[in-house]
């Protein structure tokens, strides 16, 4: 039997008198495309802090790729890409030797890192841009850049926290077909953000966190009829979209509060 | 912001809103409570408390050094003036100009930096960022240490001619907001000139040359025995001025230096002193134009910024070299990855740059002034070597107490990659020890040139201590990196974000490390044994060697104890 991809149990992590995280279980199969939804301040950053190893978790362990994983298992880190919330680039650097310095940190050979890093370039249309310094580069630029950082060294586990943010349409087409590039070839893509259109349109499967707890885990139709079910008659007969999951999941109503602000103009 | 969220006054924001305006109010009140809370905020952590305590000590430290100069300069003002020496006077103005004015420069501020450019997403007028770009920095130590000479000199003028002592509270505070100004002025000129990479290769020529411009040009200038001074005695000379043989370069400062602040600040008192109001108000007047130009030189510089100009490279952008540097490092591994990469930041960030090379400036000057000022049994100083090593050495400290500092958000990749956190420490170990040892050699040759070549064993003992001093610093680095690191930011000379604690603490090995160097070359030289030395080095080289692998040993450890705490000092989001 194949192991899942990512598997946690009890997962939590406390700052003082906040759990940010509490006691959150849950398995990614390889090859799926998981999406990891919540409201601001839900925990998701936290979570997929933990999973890359820049967090210690308070209690309970995960596993990648069916070993334990933890900040020492350089091993398994190896196998991972992260694209982190602010991402990691250096500043001082330009594209093309930034991605030399990830890509050996990462122990591929030079001439591998070479060709990585030029293919990569072209993809992702910052090719041109070789001359200019990482912190010159646009938000999304930086979030290409990012993104290509991660991909370097062909991770079999993506963590992405939210990769799209900042990114421009075209650029955005460009990486979602990159992204179920890797899925087609068997990697496993975990991806927060808060653009459910984008969860809807690439993920098979979806977590959402609230208040730091696990509220939903499953495929995208099995959210949908649970949803529909809770949902009277015509309601819940209808397809619902997964941003209607996700605000009936974590009790949110979008139309009062824009109502109170009246001043608004 | 408080006080000011109801629709109407909201929304007239931008039409009222000067630097006295009711918005305006509310914004320094705001941010006076930001800093307070920031400050109150501090002890919340064990850190938090070292800094502040740090800090305090800080002020300590310098409002003590501030009261000291308060005292001399203050003292030299009540001669002078008691004596109408004004040219003297002018001298005590300067120097307290050269101490408001230099000081910045050399020291990190011991207070929190507050970055300006982040009230720029409020309705914040341009007055009001004026204002508040002088007033948020206004208690770091240029101002205590001026401020206080500042009074002093006041106070030594009062004493000495009380019928002067409205006339010397004007000059006194003109000259004090000038100093205030023109320090900001500096600084700002400084950051955005040097943000750019052909000044910062024009910098680095200028210092070269400058190197090379004090070897060959001082001591022409000062040595006595130059043979060009004996035999043209008068070439620098002119007729005797007030019964006195001046040279033209002194007649020149003494008539041209009246025109400018300090200079106008001792004429004020003079002309008051002569009974001569209009006059001293016209001297006055000159000083204000001084005020005000600087005010506009700043204002411009803070036009810039208050339209959100970045400190980046985005104009350089185009000059930027289209080579392919060929001068990669030949190794494939982490550890060439990180000495490439700490490199290439290096050759482009003037902070670090000017770390390396402001201790070069200082062994030349140092050396220099042993060579031509000291009494003739000095001229041969016979640790001139050891001690410009060990400076050269304190210089490059910043580097190795806080060698994650440079990284920023990029610290995350050494979490998040395979590369264990210890050998990244290595690969900047190696990178650093490397780039002292061109600092060591290059503060070798200074030496040797000024103050002739060492004898051998001095040049082993000093050898010996660096084996010693070297890998003790790497050690205690690594834990301070790792424990108390700060950002850098790489974009700018001044205005870092200094950790205050780390300073002192690192002061503080600093001079341990020295007074056991110290003590050891004493105590062997006294004896007669100087080459004793070299083996007490050795066996104190081994100890710190042996000590650097077992912190080397615990770095992957320490990196995960403090991993939250680098990450979140490092990579913050700003």
């Amino acid at each position: 039997m194949e192991s899942a991809a990512i598997q946690t149990y009890g997962l939590t992590r406390r700052f003082g008198a906040l759990t940010a995280v509490d006691d959150v279980t849950l398995t990614v199969s390889q090859g799926q495309f998981f999406g990891f939804l919540g409201p601001n301040g839900a925990g998701k950053s936290t979570t997929i802090k933990m999973l890359t190893g820049l967090l210690e978790p308070t209690t309970g362990s995960i596993e990648i790729l069916g070993r334990r994983f933890w900040s020492g298992a350089l091993e398994l880190k190896g196998q991972i890409g992260v694209v982190p919330e602010g991402m990691a680039l250096l500043g001082r650097l330009t594209a093309s030797e930034y991605l030399h310095f990830v890509g050996r940190m990462y122990g591929l050979d030079r001439k591998t890192t070479s060709q990585r890093t030029e293919e990569l370039l072209e993809f992702m249309d910052l090719a041109h841009e070789h001359k200019k310094l990482v912190t010159d580069f646009s938000h999304g630029m930086q979030k290409k850049l990012a993104l290509a950082a991660a991909v370097i060294h062909a991770p079999k586990v993506l963590f992405l926290d939210e990769p799209f943010e900042g990114v421009d349409a075209i650029a955005a087409g460009m990486l979602k077909a990159l992204l179920q590039g890797m899925i087609q070839r068997g990697a496993t893509i975990f991806l927060t953000t808060h653009v459910l259109e984008i969860v809807e349109r690439l993920c098979s499967h979806v977590a959402i966190i609230h208040c730091g707890k696990l509220v939903a885990n499953g495929s995208i139709e099995d959210l949908r009829a649970g949803v529909a079910s809770r949902l009277p008659g015509e309601e819940g007969s209808r397809t619902l979209t997964l941003e209607e999951i996700f605000l009936s999941t974590v009790g949110a109503d979008s139309g009062g509060v824009a109502q109170e602000l009246s001043w608004l103009a | 912001m408080a006080g000011v969220s109801d629709g109407e006054q909201g929304s007239a924001a931008g039409a009222h809103n000067g630097p006295f305006s009711r918005l305006a109010l509310a914004q320094y009140a705001t941010l006076l409570g930001m800093r307070w809370l920031v400050l109150s905020n501090t002890p919340r952590t064990l850190q938090g408390v070292f800094e502040l305590s740090a800090r305090g000590l800080g002020l300590l430290v310098y409002g003590t050094m501030g009261m000291g100069l308060s005292i001399a300069l203050g003292s030299a003002a009540n001669i002078f003036s008691a004596r109408e020496e004004w040219t003297m006077l002018a001298l005590v103005f300067w120097v307290a100009l050269f101490i408001w004015q230099s000081v910045p420069v050399g020291l990190a501020s011991f207070q929190t930096q507050f970055e300006m450019g982040t009230l720029l997403r409020f309705p914040v007028s341009f007055g009001s960022f004026f204002l508040l770009s002088l007033v948020v920095g206004v208690a770091d130590i240029s101002t205590i240490l001026g401020v206080l000479c500042s009074i002093g000199i006041w106070m030594g003028i009062a004493l000495a001619r009380p019928d002067l002592a409205l006339w010397a509270l004007a000059v006194v505070g003109l000259f004090g907001i000038f100093n205030i100004l023109l320090v900001r002025l500096i600084l700002l000129w400084l950051d955005r000139w040097l943000a750019r990479r052909r000044s910062r290769e024009l910098v680095g020529a200028v210092i070269v040359l400058l190197l090379l411009s004090l070897q060959l040009l001082n001591p022409a200038l000062q040595s006595d025995s130059h043979p060009r001074r004996q035999l043209q005695p008068r070439h620098f000379s002119v007729e005797p001025v007030n019964g006195e043989e001046k040279g033209i370069v002194a007649q020149t400062v003494l008539v041209a230096q009246p025109w400018f602040p300090p200079g106008l600040a001792a004429v004020v008192v003079q002309r008051a002193s002569r009974g001569r109001a209009n006059t001293a108000g016209t001297a006055l007047a000159g000083l204000g134009l001084y005020v005000a130009a600087v005010a506009g030189l700043l204002g411009m510089r803070l036009k810039a910024e208050f339209r959100g100009e970045s400190l980046g490279e985005a104009e350089a952008a185009g000059a930027e070299s289209q080579r392919r540097y060929g001068m990669l490092l030949n190794g494939a591994g982490p550890i060439a990855a990180v000495m490439e990469k700490e490199l290439r930041t290096m050759i482009r960030s003037m902070p670090l740059l000017y770390a390396m090379g402001a201790p070069l400036f200082m062994v030349i000057v140092l050396s220099s002034l042993l060579h031509n000022n000291a009494p003739a049994r000095w001229r041969e100083f016979d640790y001139a070597l050891p001690g410009c090593l060990a400076y050269a050495l304190m210089g490059v400290s910043q580097l190795l107490y806080n060698a994650l500092g440079t990284d920023g958000t990029g610290v995350r990749l050494i979490f998040l990659s395979p590369t264990p956190v210890r050998t990244v420490m290595l690969a900047k170990n190696l990178f650093h020890g490397m780039a002292f040892g061109v600092v060591a050699c290059a503060a070798w040759v200074m030496t040797s040139l000024r103050m002739g070549w060492p004898d051998d064993v001095m040049t082993a003992a000093a050898l010996a201590w660096l084996m010693f001093a070297l890998p003790a610093n790497l050690a205690i680095g690594n834990v301070f990196s790792l424990v108390m690191p700060h950002r850098v930011d790489l974009g700018r000379l001044t205005r870092q974000r200094g950790s205050a604690a780390s300073s002192l603490l690192s002061m503080f090995v600093q001079l341990l490390l020295l007074g056991v160097g110290g003590a050891v070359f004493l105590v062997c030289s006294m004896s007669g044994r100087l080459w004793l030395a070299v083996p007490v080095f050795l066996v104190l080289a081994a100890v710190a060697s042996y000590a650097w692998l077992r912190v080397y040993d615990e770095l992957d450890e320490l990196a995960v104890a403090n991993k939250d705490r680098l990450i979140d000092t490092l990579a913050r989001l700003e």
